[in-house]
């Protein structure tokens, strides 16, 4: 008896899914599974936007809500993407604009959005209610104004970390006075200064609002009256958190924030004044997250801080820290599980200030919960790392890099192959891996050993052979996404590792060995991967195919065209390895 | 087996030599007594293939294009210690408003006969060519009409241009930009 429950009921049970990797899996069983899913699914991530194309998602997704999309690859973060190369969002809107009509979410990451785009978002969805950009560009104040303007039951809209051109502040006063549904708003990327009294008004008539990030120009005198607007509030990033010692703005400011009963997160505190500081312990023994990566606070007013914040389980912080500051943080806040450690200067020759591996070490061996590590200094030895690994075999996310590009072990000159080594075999849960300082092959040999749930891995200067990239490309298991700048890594690895690329998000190689003729062989053989060449010298064919190129970006894809928005410095492989230019 | 996806593993270093176009400073080594696992930094990182006329050359001088990985915020953030820092780490901030510390300097600039004041972030600035320049531009008036003034943290009033640049940006409290009289 072949009868199947009513549709209904079906659907019914797959609105419990919440989970992309798990809808998939439904997706799969059958044909009429297949059709009730694609029915019912409101919320979709899409990690690459060339990897599918709008059209696509809109014939099989007819009922989206939701939609997250990210675009530049990681490295655009450091300029290693020329500008213009791509990942425009307008494409996107404009698509879904017709289909969706009641879309309420988008998220958007490393792509390019402008003001027509805003304009469009703003006008198209009756119900839009969330709109993040993260890492961001093309836009201006403008295309913000629209969104506020518009965009009736808006609940979020937040910026975080976008290059917006700032043309005024003014947008912020197109809120209408009917607007009340705000919870979150992060301005905190803006220039600009907004009319505080719009601001004060906002805040005061969303009663639902949980997160507020201010940006600079909002100064430390304002900061009181809009926290005593909002006591339930959740998140708070100050503005400049800087002003003349006034013994009254003090008092008011440590008064508003002993009314925040559920502040659990603070950043911001630019230009901070550490005498002003102490207006926040009220709240301390709350906070789980800290963001003071634009704080220059002094290791010694760092640790009176912290030392408050028992609960703490996020702390990003400048190299001001000091090792000594880090000891101190391992001793208080025994539920920490992330920590960052900035540079404060990354390009100067010499150190300014005393973190050395030793913070790392000591934060590992107090912080029992520590899973996620981002951390910038100058010295690394593999007898640190080895013992940072045996102290933490938890670590789910290690990013560490030292300053010097190939920097050995400064106690032993060796390579630091050992100590990375340790990390992978210990850390058996690591899921994403950056790695610096002086490395041979070996070092790869240990991760395509051992990290077999690396999901992600970033490799800057580093390896003697195609065996390093051989290695990992054939023993990583679990690999989606490798991106690889300044390394003797070329043809043989990559081509003998041509179907694993099929089964990861992308690969980039900038500054790499990797041949024009390796480009179109590979192009030949894997139709379903986009090749692009990224090159500033001209045409990859106007040179001898046995030249190397210098970036390659390669990446899966659905989509059944090329993109047909690429500049004239990308060129990508069609099958027949034609090369196709936009 | 399609022969070009093989793999041929290479166990010593030697045959891979001729991937190593970077790595200039091995061949050195080569006939040393030095063991290969004992090497100095080098000072440069260096490409012979990369072209440094592409668009994404850093600002860095000498620095490598996009190393060390922080993102434009935090460089942003790192620009404003270089400009200050010299010999000492850093300097204990001042109780004066907003200036004087090792991060954003804001001052108060106020243009005689103009009601409201504005704030400038001195740090942004090299010189004082570049400071009387935005401000210009920000009250929309001729340079050659006015002369900038401030006031040091002893609280004086001083006609800027007189001091090293250096020194003027941690003394300044207050900019006042007066009308010139002849």
């Amino acid at each position: 008896m072949a009868y199947s429950f009513p549709e209904e009921v079906l659907e019914h049970v797959f609105s419990f899914l919440s989970l992309a990797r798990d809808r998939n899996a439904v997706s799969l069983v059958c044909k009429s599974w297949y059709e009730i899913e694609r029915w019912c699914r409101h919320r979709i991530f899409v990690g690459n936007c060339y990897a599918v194309s709008p059209e696509i998602v809109i014939r099989r997704f007819p009922e989206l809500r939701a939609v997250e999309m990210k675009g530049k690859p990681h490295f655009a973060d450091f300029n290693l993407v020329p500008e213009g190369w791509g990942a425009y969002a307008y494409p996107w809107i404009a698509a879904m604009a017709e289909a969706y009509p009641f879309l309420e979410e988008i998220k958007l990451k490393r792509m390019v959005v402008t003001d027509e785009s805003l304009e469009l978002i703003s006008k198209s969805y009756k119900n839009f209610k969330v709109l993040v950009l993260t890492s961001c560009e093309g836009f201006t104040t403008d295309g913000l104004a629209s969104i506020a303007a518009n965009c009736r039951h808006l609940r979020e809209l937040d910026l975080r970390e976008s290059e917006v051109e700032d043309l005024s502040g003014h947008w912020l006063s197109h809120f209408p006075d009917s607007c009340t549904s705000l919870v979150s708003l992060n301005m905190s990327c803006l220039g600009s200064e907004v009319s505080f009294s719009s601001l004060e008004r906002l805040v005061a008539r969303s009663p639902n609002l949980r997160t507020l990030r201010l940006n600079r120009a909002v100064p430390l005198e304002k900061l009181a009256n809009l926290v005593r607007h909002a006591p339930q509030l959740v998140e708070l990033g100050t503005g400049a958190y800087s002003s003349e010692i006034r013994s009254d703005t003090f008092s008011s400011l440590a008064d508003a924030f002993s009314a925040c009963k559920q502040l659990k997160a603070l950043s911001g505190f630019w230009d901070v004044v550490p005498s002003y500081l102490p207006a926040v312990y009220s709240v301390c023994s709350g906070i789980t997250s800290l963001n003071l990566s634009y704080a220059a606070i002094p290791s010694s007013d760092l640790v009176k801080l912290i030392s408050q914040c028992q609960n703490l389980q996020r702390l990003w912080v400048l190299d001001y820290i000091e090792d000594s500051g880090l000891e101190a943080l391992a001793a208080s806040c025994k539920d920490l599980q992330e920590l960052r450690v900035f540079p404060s200067d990354p390009f100067g020759a010499e150190p300014n200030v005393s973190l050395t591996e030793q913070g790392l070490v000591s934060v590992s061996e107090g912080c029992p919960k520590l899973e996620s590590v981002l951390y910038f200094c100058r010295q690394m030895s593999n007898a640190a790392l080895i013992a940072i690994a045996r102290n933490r075999p938890n670590f789910i996310r290690f990013r560490l890099c030292i300053i010097e590009p190939q920097a050995a072990d400064y106690l032993t000159l060796e390579p630091l192959d050992a100590g990375f080594g340790a990390i992978v075999e210990n850390c058996k849960e690591l899921r994403r891996l950056s790695m610096s300082g002086l490395l041979t092959d070996r070092v790869f040999k240990y991760i395509g050993t051992h990290a077999k749930k690396l999901e992600m891995l970033s490799i800057a200067f580093a390896g003697e052979s195609d065996l390093g990239l051989h290695h990992v490309l054939s023993g990583c298991d679990s690999l989606r996404k490798l991106e690889i700048r300044d390394c003797p890594f070329g043809d043989k690895a990559v081509l003998a590792n041509a179907a694993k690329l099929d089964t990861m998000r992308s690969l980039w190689m900038s500054s790499c060995s990797v041949s024009f003729g390796a480009c179109k062989l590979l192009a030949q053989k894997m139709p379903r991967l986009n090749v692009e060449v990224i090159d500033e010298r001209g045409p990859p064919d106007s040179r001898p195919e046995s030249c190397v190129v210098e970036r390659v970006y390669v990446y899966r894809t659905v989509a059944s065209r090329q993109r047909l928005d690429m500049p004239d410095f990308v060129w990508t492989l069609d099958e027949d390895s034609s090369m196709r230019y936009s | 087996m399609d022969n070009h996806l093989q793999l041929h593993l290479a166990l010593s270093n030697t045959s891979t030599h001729n991937m190593l176009k970077k790595r200039k400073f091995d061949e050195s080594f080569s006939d040393d007594e030095m063991t290969s696992n004992k090497r100095t930094l080098p000072l440069l990182i260096w490409n012979d293939n990369r072209n440094l006329d592409s668009g994404c050359v850093d600002v860095e001088g000498d620095a490598v294009v996009g190393w060390p990985p922080v993102n434009s915020r935090m460089r942003k953030v790192a620009e404003h210690h270089r400009r200050e820092s010299t010999a000492s780490n850093y300097v204990t901030v001042d109780n004066g408003g907003g200036g004087g510390g090792l991060n954003w300097m804001y001052v108060k600039v106020e243009m005689e006969g103009i009601g409201i004041a504005r704030k400038v972030d001195l740090g942004i600035f090299g010189s004082y060519q570049a400071l009387t320049a935005t401000l210009m531009a920000m009250f929309g008036k001729r340079r050659e009409m006015y002369k900038l003034t401030y006031r040091d943290k002893e609280g004086d009033w001083l006609l800027a241009g007189d001091v090293p640049w250096e020194r003027f940006v941690r003394s300044v409290r207050r900019l006042k930009l007066l009308k010139k009289v002849w």
